[in-house]
């Protein structure tokens, strides 16, 4: 298709595809104002927590934030090299036999990823719920979200229903690097906005769904 | 009075200053996340519920990106949040009704090119279709693009090219009929 189609076919979309009419501006202003003082009442309520006497020890991975990004990125590697090893028998043509080691690469390390941030997402919900919040949990979540970002670039057409599972882990880490990074942000806004991104987790299921694409059940699939 | 006066002042707890940064900001806001929803009161929803969070959130703002910018990761976050729910909730509807009942009031156009262009789209994988409309629908650039979603330039760009190759080939025949 040549640009010019390809330009027709965005003004047609456009045109189409949830134009939207002019925003009702005072309708929705007169739904914002009566809950601007209770936002601001609410936020002021949030009690402070203590991170230091809240902290606990943490098991190698949880104390090593660093080391977690590294060995996110290793496995990585380390997936596209076991997809190739563990690929199914040599299809027709060089190039669908890489896109096949290529597939099991990816799931493999998908499924790892998976795992391993169903497993901490679970020891954040927890604590937050214990009014616990690790300092250095905004590197974790970086170091997972750089990895999620990474598979959702990756992916194929086939694997659509990975696809989605990515896009909702994505936001929820996206949600909690936002709240840990925010340096003015008080402890008591900070648990506020924590309870907020793991209300996602429940929303979106995102938890169960994790597990169920965990290594050992990807492998017997 | 400066954007950055008038964010102190709506972090303050002055309303008039916080209804200018509305007025600023809001058709836009409004037009961004009626693309994404595609119905009225879910896009008034997903406005009013931004503008609220960003409310809470002002004295956060550290302007290290334009103001527009971080009210728009707002509601954009609460708009794929909110649309993530009233799928799971649709799916669960139409296991039980005709999905004809639920189908919203449009605009009347063909019918059939209506169909196919809803159908293209919302089969676009969400990464792909919050870029494409964005950029193609409601013109914003790959930069802003790239702020207001957490991504590089360089990943916006790509994420639109994949985008109209997947539309080019959902709507290529639909195009030649309609033409």
């Amino acid at each position: 298709m040549s640009d010019k189609k390809m330009n027709e076919l965005v003004d047609t979309v456009r045109e189409h595809y949830n134009a939207p009419g002019e925003a009702p501006r005072e309708a929705m202003w007169d739904v914002i104002t009566p809950q601007m003082d209770s936002a601001r009442n609410e936020e002021r309520a949030a009690d402070v927590i203590d991170l230091a006497a809240e902290r606990q020890k943490r098991s190698f991975l949880t104390a090593h934030p660093i080391g977690w990004s590294v060995a996110a990125a290793a496995l990585w590697v380390m997936g596209v090299g076991i997809g190739r090893m563990t690929a199914p028998a040599a299809p027709p043509g060089p190039v669908a036999q890489e896109r096949v080691e290529s597939d099991a690469g990816l799931r493999f390390a998908a499924a790892e990823h998976f795992g391993q941030t169903e497993s901490w997402l679970t020891m954040v919900q927890a604590d937050a719920r214990a009014g616990q919040i690790d300092p250095a949990m905004s590197e974790w979540a970086r170091g997972l979200l750089t990895q999620t970002r990474m598979l959702m670039d990756a992916q194929t057409d086939a694997q659509a229903p990975m696809g989605e599972l990515l896009e909702d882990l994505e936001l929820v880490l996206m949600q909690i690097v936002g709240v840990t990074e925010s340096e003015s942000m008080g402890q008591g806004r900070v648990r506020a906005e924590m309870s907020l991104a793991l209300n996602g987790l429940d929303d979106s299921e995102l938890l169960q769904r994790l597990q169920a694409a965990t290594p050992r059940q990807m492998a017997g699939a | 009075m400066t954007e950055l006066e008038l964010i102190e002042r709506a972090s303050g707890g002055d309303e008039r200053a916080f209804r200018a940064l509305y007025d600023a900001n809001v058709d836009r806001i409004y037009r961004l996340v009626y693309r994404m929803a595609g119905e009225e009161d879910l896009a008034k929803d997903f406005t009013q519920e931004a503008f609220l969070r960003a409310y809470q959130k002002l004295g956060q703002f550290r302007g290290d990106a334009a103001f527009s910018t971080w009210l728009h990761s707002i509601a954009v976050s609460v708009a794929l949040n909110g649309l993530r729910k009233v799928d799971r909730h649709r799916k669960r509807e139409r296991s039980l009704e005709d999905a004809a009942h639920i189908t919203p009031s449009r605009q009347e156009v063909d019918p059939g090119v209506r169909e196919r262009i809803e159908e293209a789209v919302a089969g676009l994988s969400e990464i792909y279709r919050t870029v494409f409309l964005m950029h193609d629908l409601e013109g914003y650039g790959h930069a802003e693009i790239g702020e207001i979603l957490g991504v590089a330039e360089g990943t916006s760009k790509a994420r639109l090219s994949r985008a109209r190759a997947k539309l080019r080939e959902a709507l290529g025949d639909t195009m030649q009929e309609y033409a």
